[in-house]
């Protein structure tokens, strides 16, 4: 018994996780890949948001996407209608991606010669909060059914994003939403936050969007 | 649920660590989790048998201090744990900053 002693760790649960994902910049970085992860909640829009962007940006960038969203064999069909390369990853019911996931799908992908690869995360605005996936940059998605109360509720999402995307805002008529409380919640979260209010039905707002992430990525890529 | 890969991710973590340092047996595994992190405790504990099931840690028992949460004002650095208020209950700043209950960490092993 006397053998047996305490060995201080004091290791960050997330840290191996946070190796992998520096890892995965690295790698994405030297191939010229500019890597975006999409979050939201079930529904909010991703896969609509993303047909809308790569058919604005399909002249300009190589896409490829990684479906990853929880019954989105669906999806990857919708989305390879746009021509972008796509693949399904199949995560077994875990309800976020975890660096290494993100790893072995951009290698599924064959990411050699894509400008842009988004992943369209697991819909769910807890856990891909806390999951660094090794993304060059990362958005959400909060529609406007949702409530404008959800910065309150899910506040590790809002803070660790560069963009917010508000969604569906067809439908504000219909929906007790104050975008203008949405988007000071956020920005009291996160000061440095981009927020791009858009409906991904009728392309209004969009073309900022995708003005923004075309930025993005030249900087990425360094052209 | 997140939990269950949570703490494989865990048991991996540790067997790297005991392997690197020649460890033989490991004993108690002790995790410390802030009040605020996204990780339910109860959740932890439940999955922790089927997570070290023929692993290093099979045998261990497995301990959960959980780390209240503490937050500061910055204009009178005065330090309260009650994160319902909204506002410094001494000078009614809004000026807060959580310094913590977020974490969630390995912190020790007892262990030959
Ligand atoms: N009214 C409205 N509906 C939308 C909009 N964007 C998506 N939807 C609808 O919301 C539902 C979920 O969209 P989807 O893109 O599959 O969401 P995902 O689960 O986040 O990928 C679908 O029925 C879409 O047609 C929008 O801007 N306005
Ligand atoms: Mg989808
Ligand atoms: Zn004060």
């Amino acid at each position: 018994m006397e053998k047996y002693r305490v060995i201080e760790i004091q290791r960050n649960v997330y840290a191996k996780n946070d190796e992998e994902a520096a890892k995965v910049r690295e790698k994405t970085r030297e191939e010229n890949v500019f890597l975006l992860n999409l979050m939201s909640s079930p529904g909010s829009g991703k896969t609509t948001t993303l047909v809308q962007t790569i058919t604005r940006m399909k002249e300009d960038f190589k896409i490829g996407i990684i479906e990853a969203d929880i019954d989105s064999d669906v999806d990857a069909n919708t989305i390879s209608k746009t021509g972008a390369k796509v693949i399904q990853l199949h995560t077994g019911g875990m309800c976020h991606l975890d660096a290494s996931m993100t790893s072995q799908g951009l290698d599924t992908l064959e990411t050699n010669g894509l400008d842009l690869v988004v992943l369209e995360n697991v819909g769910n605005l807890v856990c891909p909060a806390s999951f660094d996936t090794g993304a060059s940059k990362n958005a959400m998605i909060l529609s406007v059914p949702e409530g404008d109360d959800k910065p309150l509720k899910y506040p590790k999402m809002f803070r660790i994003v560069d963009a917010l995307i508000i969604n569906k805002i067809d439908a504000l008529d219909y929906f007790d939403f104050d975008i203008e409380a949405v988007k000071e919640r956020a920005k009291a979260l996160n000061p440095n936050i981009e927020i791009f209010p858009i409906s991904a039905r009728t392309g209004e707002g969009v073309q900022a969007w995708c003005d923004w992430l075309g930025k993005q990525i030249k900087t990425w890529n360094g052209a | 649920m997140h939990e269950l890969g949570i703490v494989i991710n865990i048991v991996e973590q540790i067997e790297d660590f005991a392997k690197k340092n020649s460890l033989t047996k490991i004993d108690k595994l002790v995790l410390e989790i802030g009040e605020l992190s996204s990780v339910v405790p109860k959740y932890i504990e439940d999955v922790y048998p089927m997570a070290v099931e023929q692993t290093m840690l099979q045998d261990t028992t497995l301990q959960i201090i959980i780390v209240p949460a503490r937050v500061l004002c910055k204009d009178c650095h005065t330090v309260f744990n009650d994160i319902t208020n909204k506002c410094c209950p001494k000078c009614n700043g809004h000026n807060l900053k959580l310094v913590r209950g977020q974490e969630f960490n390995i912190k020790e092993i007892v262990a030959y």
